[in-house]
């Protein structure tokens, strides 16, 4: 992959508070939890180098990015030094209020809100009761204010039965173009609940299928970077390959899961710098004190990351003996580590071979 | 008649993003529209200073350049009429 002179993107988590406490969150729990959130002068500051740096966009997460008083100020910041922005949000803050000063700004993406079921029931038990109500204002809020709104759903043991219904709820009633899927992964708070948070294999295969269903009947408008529905359509590939008799697919039998770290970096509430909010624990460095474009180019650990996807998988013992290894990208890095203790590993979460063998199946396909 | 100025000059709202293959891409933040400039474009883009008139670019060109090609004044124009009808320069009030 090509590398840019600087990151074009960078995921700031401005604040470690957040006003929930879901279940399967990645943040809390994790090294990403950090013990204080930098003053507003810190950020405006680094913000006047991501403009030297000609970073295009940031994305702005947490905790909750909406509880940092200096929110707007914060913001102001960011269209001062020429970027666009885009916000991860529970939705439970955004008000008329928030959403004109979102809106007049004229350089939000996109403002992402959770919502995990078609009602209390479903989203509440995970998120905190009375948060979907407040989620799904906060959602309709930023529609009528005409923000680029989008949903996630993180599909969970608790959710993951109501895809038809909240898929209606978003699609139909609140009329978004489309939404997005994940699911409860191995990282932060739902690595102490994985039992209630977590897919097993045979809800993980019901998921598959029924996500494809529901993206057909809906023409699309369902996607997904993680989760069953992605994960799901990887496999179907590879299935269809290995039926050819193709020897590979181009670009796999490495660890070429991600190319985040070629164009995007992420930094902590307290300043740190990392490669991605999920690899907390990867210090390069502080904003502020250290060069962002220097750590771009040359710290050691982003070219050891960006190196995977020269590994190849038949060189690991957790592959040894998978036919599907021609046709396999090995995984996300944040869950080969905080599943095997490194993150140029395959990582279990995202294995065929491991889905199988744990009594999951594909669906029948047609083609 | 054209209405580039005589001395262009970049818009400065405009991101100027190099890439290590010496291509760039310029920005718009507020159009959120992308512009890519080749190596040649990236050297007359950085003369866009509102110091340099056209014939001073095509100058420089030339004494970067061995094999300018004749036509090269009509490209620079038209380089320069399109960075305009995307107000990514100045033009002539």
């Amino acid at each position: 992959m090509k590398l840019e002179r600087t990151p074009k993107s960078i995921d700031l988590n401005i604040t470690t508070k957040c006003n929930l406490r879901c279940s399967y969150c990645s943040h809390f729990s994790s090294a990403g939890e950090t013990d204080k959130d930098l003053p507003t002068e810190e950020w405006l500051k680094f913000f006047k180098e991501l403009k030297e740096c000609a970073v295009l966009d940031v994305c702005l997460s947490g905790g909750e990015a909406l509880v940092r008083k200096d929110i707007r100020e914060l913001i102001d910041g960011i269209i001062e030094n020429r970027m666009r922005f885009s916000i991860l949000s529970n939705g439970i803050l955004i008000d008329d209020d928030t959403a004109s000063f979102i809106k007049a700004t004229g350089r939000c993406d996109s403002v992402q809100v959770s919502i995990d079921g078609p009602g209390p029931e479903s989203h509440d038990i995970s998120r905190g009761k009375g948060s979907f109500e407040k989620a799904l204002s906060g959602l309709r809020t930023l529609i009528r204010h005409e923000i680029p709104a989008t949903v996630r759903v993180t599909i969970n043991k608790h959710n993951y039965k109501v895809l038809d219904e909240v898929s209606k709820l978003l699609l139909e009633d609140v009329g978004l173009p489309s939404f997005s899927t994940n699911a409860a992964s191995h990282l932060g708070l739902c690595r102490d609940n994985a039992d209630e948070t977590q897919l097993n294999a045979e809800e993980y295969a019901w998921c598959v299928e029924k996500l494809f269903k529901l993206e057909k009947k809906y023409n699309g408008r369902i996607n997904a970077q993680a989760g069953p529905l992605a994960s799901g359509k990887h496999w179907v590939e590879m299935e269809k390959a290995k039926a050819a008799g193709l020897p590979e697919i181009p670009g796999r039998g490495l660890l070429t899961s991600c190319g985040g770290v070629y164009s995007k970096m992420a930094v902590l509430a307290d300043g740190t710098m990392v490669p991605c909010s999920q690899l907390p624990h990867m210090n390069l460095g502080r904003i502020n004190q250290d060069s962002l474009a220097d750590i771009w180019l040359n710290h050691p650990e982003l070219k050891r990351l960006r190196d995977r996807r020269d590994i190849p998988l038949k060189e690991f013992d957790f592959c040894e003996g998978c036919e599907y290894i021609p046709y396999c990208r090995g995984g996300c890095p944040a869950l080969a580590y905080t599943l095997g203790g490194d993150e140029n590993i395959p990582s279990p979460d995202a294995c065929y071979r491991t889905f199988l063998e744990a009594g999951g199946k594909l669906p029948k396909l047609n083609n | 008649m054209s209405a580039v100025s005589r001395f262009p000059v970049a818009n400065p709202m405009v991101i100027f993003r190099e890439e290590l293959d010496e291509w760039a891409v310029l920005f718009d933040p507020d159009a959120n529209e992308t512009f890519a400039l080749d190596p040649t474009s990236v050297f007359i883009w950085k003369l866009l200073d509102g110091k340099h008139c056209k014939e001073d670019i095509l100058t420089k060109l030339n004494e970067a350049c061995n094999d300018t090609p004749e036509d090269a004044p009509q490209h620079l124009d038209e380089f320069l009429e399109e960075l305009a009808g995307k107000s990514l320069i100045g033009v002539e009030k």
